[in-house]
C-alpha cells in the first residue's frame, strides 16, 4: 500500500506516457492499415480518410470502446491473490503496455504483420504467469479471446460473401444495373449505418449515462440509418452512366455509384477501430489510473473515466497524423484490384464483425478480420487473385506475437519491479 | 524511424491473372490482323513489303511469348482464383497457338516466295474472311472476362458469353467447309501447278485452317470457367 501511496503520482504519468505511446503506435500503424483500403479502392483522399478517422475513431473510442477496455483492463487477470500487493498489478501494467508497444514499434520497423491486440494480450499473459502465478491468468477468458480470432474472421468472411451475392442479384446481374445500383445503394448504406448504430446503442451506452430501451434503440438506429442513405442518396443521385468508360469496362458506370458509399464504410471502419483496437492501449492504463486513484484497490469496481478513452483517441490520431499516412498511402498504393463495389461489402463486413466484438468486450485484430471479409469477397469469384500464404503469415504471427509479448512484459515487469521495491 | 506496413492486406492482393490473359490475347489478334496486309503484298507479290509485315508477326509472337511466360511465373498455386488454375494456364498457352500458327505462316511465305494460283484467289480471299471473323470473336470473348468476373461468371454475363461461344463453334464449323473446298480447287488445279508449291500450299492451306480451330479451343476453355 506504500508504494502505491508514495508512487501514485509516477506511476499515473508512466501509465499515461506509455497508453500514449501505444495508441500512437495504433494510430500510425493499425488504423492507417484499416482506412488503405478505402483509399486503394479511390473512394476517399488522404486527406478525407485523416479527417474520417479522427471523428469517428474518437466516436467509436468514447461511445463503444468500454467494453473491450474492460476485457483489457480486468477480464484477462484475476488479481485476488495480490489485495495485498496491488503495486504488484501496477507494475504489470505498466509493463505488457510497455512491451505490446515496444513489440509493435520492431513490427513495424521489420514490416511483419503483427497485431497490437495479439501483442497485448500476449504481453498481460506473460506479466500475470510470472508476477502472480498461472492461476491468475482467467484462461476461460483467454480461451474465447483466442477462440474469436478464429471465429471473427470467418463471420467477416461469411458477411461479406453474402454482401457480395446480394450486390450481384440486386444489381450487378440485371437488366439495368446502373439504374439499380442508384435504387439500392441508399439501403446498403443504410444498412451501414442502422447496423453500426444498433450494435452500439443495444444497452450499451450505460457509461454515458444514456439507457435506451430495446424499441428506442431501434428507433434511433433506424433514424440514423436514413441520415445516413438520406446523405448517401445526395452523393449518388447526380452519377450519369459514363459511355466511354463503359465501352472498355460494362460496369464502369456502376462502379462510380459504389464510390461515394465506401465513403461511409470508411467512416464505419474508423468508428469499428476505435471501438475495439483504443481498449489495446487505454485498458491497462485504465487499470493503472483505477488501482491508484482508490488508494490500491486492485478488483477495480470503479467506472471506466471518459477522459481515458479520450486520450486513446488522441493517441491514435496522432499516430495517424505523424506517420501513419505514409503507411496508409503504401497500403493504398498495393490494394488497387479492390473495386469499390467488393471494397465496400469487404468493409461493411469487416466493421460489423468488429462493432458486434467490441460490444461483446471481444478484442480482436480489425486487420485479420477485413483480410477475412476480403477473403469472403474471393470465394464468392470476386477478386482476381489473392494469396493465400497471408493466411499462413497471420498464423505464424500468432505464434510469435503470443509467447513475444509475454517474454518482453516478463522483463519489463522486473525491471519496474526493481526499480520501484 | 522507417515505419512500414504491418498489415496482411498488401499481401494478399495479387494482381489479375485476367489481365495479363487479355493482353496476350490483345497481341495474339494483333499478330492476326497482319495475315490480310501479308497475303496482300503476296497476291501483289511485293517481297520487300511482305518480309515487313512478316517481321512485324515475328516480333508480336515474342511479345506475346514473353507475356505467357511471365504469367506461368508469377501464379503460384497458393492463389485463390475465381477459376481453375490449370484452365487459366490451359488458356493462355491455347491463346498463345493462335500467334504461333500465325506466325509459321509468315516464316512460310519469308522463306519461299510464292506465288498466289488464280483459281485459289476467290476462296482464298473467304479462308482469310471466316479466319478474321472468328480471330475478333475469340478476341471478344476474352475481353468480357473482366464483366464475367463481376458477377462470378454466372447469370446474364455467363449467357451473353455462352452465345459467343456458341457463335465461334458455329464459324468453326462454316470455315471447316471452306477449308474443303479450297483443297478441292488446289487438287482439281494440281496439274498445272509445280508439285513443290502445290505441297506448299496444302500445308498453308492447313495453317490458316488451324487458326480457327485454335480459336475454338480457346472458346471451349473459356467454357470451362463458366461451368466451375
Amino acid at each position: 500500500m506504500d508504494i502505491i501511496a508514495a508512487y501514485g503520482t509516477a506511476f499515473v504519468i508512466l501509465a499515461i506516457i506509455f497508453g500514449l505511446y501505444m495508441t500512437w503506435g495504433i494510430g500510425a500503424n493499425d488504423l492507417a492499415n484499416a482506412m488503405g483500403t478505402s483509399v486503394g479502392a479511390g473512394a476517399v483522399t488522404i486527406k478525407q480518410a485523416i479527417c474520417i478517422a479522427i471523428i469517428f475513431e474518437f466516436a467509436g473510442a468514447v461511445l463503444a470502446g468500454g467494453h473491450v477496455t474492460g476485457t483489457i483492463r480486468k477480464g484477462i487477470i484475476d488479481p485476488t491473490s495480490i489485495v495485498n500487493s496491488p503495486e504488484i498489478l501496477v507494475y504489470g501494467m505498466l509493463a505488457s503496455l510497455l512491451a505490446a508497444a515496444f513489440w509493435l514499434m520492431i513490427a513495424s520497423w521489420k514490416g511483419w504483420p503483427v497485431s497490437t491486440t495479439h501483442s497485448i494480450i500476449g504481453a498481460l499473459i506473460g506479466f500475470a504467469i510470472v508476477g502472480i502465478g498461472p492461476d491468475a491468468v482467467k484462461w476461460n477468458k483467454v480461451a474465447s479471446v483466442v477462440g474469436s480470432w478464429v471465429v471473427s474472421p470467418v463471420v467477416g468472411g461469411t458477411i461479406s460473401f453474402l454482401l457480395v451475392m446480394s450486390t450481384r442479384k440486386l444489381i450487378f446481374d440485371t437488366e439495368n444495373p446502373l439504374k439499380n445500383a442508384k435504387r439500392y445503394a441508399p439501403w446498403y448504406v443504410f444498412l451501414v449505418g442502422f447496423v453500426i448504430s444498433l450494435v452500439t446503442m443495444f444497452k450499451g451506452l450505460k457509461h454515458l449515462k444514456v439507457e435506451l430501451s430495446v424499441p428506442q434503440s431501434f428507433g434511433v438506429a433506424v433514424l440514423i440509418g436514413f441520415i445516413t442513405a438520406g446523405i448517401s442518396w445526395y452523393f449518388i443521385r447526380r452519377i450519369e452512366a459514363d459511355q466511354e468508360a463503359d465501352r472498355d469496362f460494362h460496369f464502369a458506370s456502376v462502379e462510380k455509384v459504389f464510390a461515394p458509399m465506401m465513403l461511409f464504410t470508411a467512416c464505419a471502419m474508423a468508428f469499428a477501430h476505435g471501438s475495439n483496437d483504443v481498449a489495446n492501449g487505454i485498458g491497462p492504463l485504465a487499470a493503472v489510473v483505477s488501482i491508484v486513484s482508490s488508494g490500491g484497490e486492485v478488483m477495480q469496481e470503479s467506472e471506466l473515466p471518459i477522459w481515458i478513452l479520450l486520450l486513446g483517441g488522441f493517441g491514435i490520431v496522432l499516430g495517424l497524423i505523424t506517420l501513419g499516412y505514409r503507411v496508409m498511402l503504401t497500403v493504398g498504393r498495393k490494394i488497387t484490384e479492390l473495386t469499390p463495389s467488393r471494397g465496400f461489402c469487404a468493409e461493411l463486413a469487416a466493421a460489423t464483425t468488429v462493432v458486434i466484438a467490441s460490444r461483446t468486450g471481444l478484442p480482436v485484430s480489425t486487420t485479420h478480420i477485413l483480410v477475412g471479409s476480403v477473403l469472403g469477397v474471393g470465394l464468392a469469384r470476386g477478386i482476381g487473385a489473392l494469396d493465400l500464404r497471408v493466411v499462413f503469415n497471420i498464423i505464424v504471427s500468432w505464434l510469435v506475437t503470443l509467447p513475444a509479448g509475454a517474454i518482453m512484459a516478463m522483463l519489463f515487469f522486473f525491471t519496474l519491479k526493481g526499480i520501484f521495491s | 524511424m522507417d515505419i512500414k506496413s504491418t498489415t496482411p492486406l498488401s499481401g494478399l492482393f495479387r494482381t489479375s491473372p485476367f489481365k495479363p490473359v487479355q493482353e496476350h490475347m490483345r497481341l495474339t489478334f494483333s499478330c492476326i490482323c497482319l495475315l490480310p496486309p501479308l497475303l496482300d503484298a503476296l497476291y501483289r507479290k511485293d517481297y520487300p513489303q511482305l518480309a515487313e509485315f512478316a517481321e512485324e508477326i515475328i516480333k508480336l509472337e515474342s511479345a506475346a511469348d514473353d507475356i505467357k511466360q511471365d504469367f506461368r511465373v508469377h501464379l503460384p498455386n497458393t492463389l485463390l482464383l475465381p477459376v481453375d488454375r490449370e484452365d487459366l494456364l490451359n488458356l493462355i498457352s491455347d491463346q498463345d497457338g493462335l500467334a504461333d500458327l500465325t506466325e509459321e505462316i509468315a516464316k512460310i511465305l519469308v522463306y519461299r516466295d510464292m506465288v498466289v494460283p488464280d483459281p485459289l484467289k476467290d476462296l482464298l480471299d473467304e479462308l482469310l474472311e471466316g479466319t478474321m471473323e472468328i480471330s475478333v470473336a475469340a478476341k471478344d470473348m476474352i475481353e468480357r472476362l473482366d464483366e464475367l468476373l463481376q458477377v462470378g461468371f454466372r447469370g446474364r454475363e455467363q449467357e451473353k458469353v455462352s452465345v459467343m461461344i456458341a457463335g465461334v463453334r458455329r464459324s468453326e464449323h462454316n470455315i471447316d467447309h471452306i477449308m474443303f473446298r479450297i483443297r478441292r480447287r488446289l487438287f482439281e488445279s494440281e496439274k498445272d501447278l509445280n508439285p513443290v508449291d502445290t505441297m506448299f500450299w496444302y500445308q498453308l492451306i492447313s495453317l490458316v485452317g488451324a487458326i480457327s480451330d485454335q480459336a475454338e479451343n480457346v472458346a471451349d476453355r473459356l467454357l470451362l470457367f463458366l461451368s466451375k
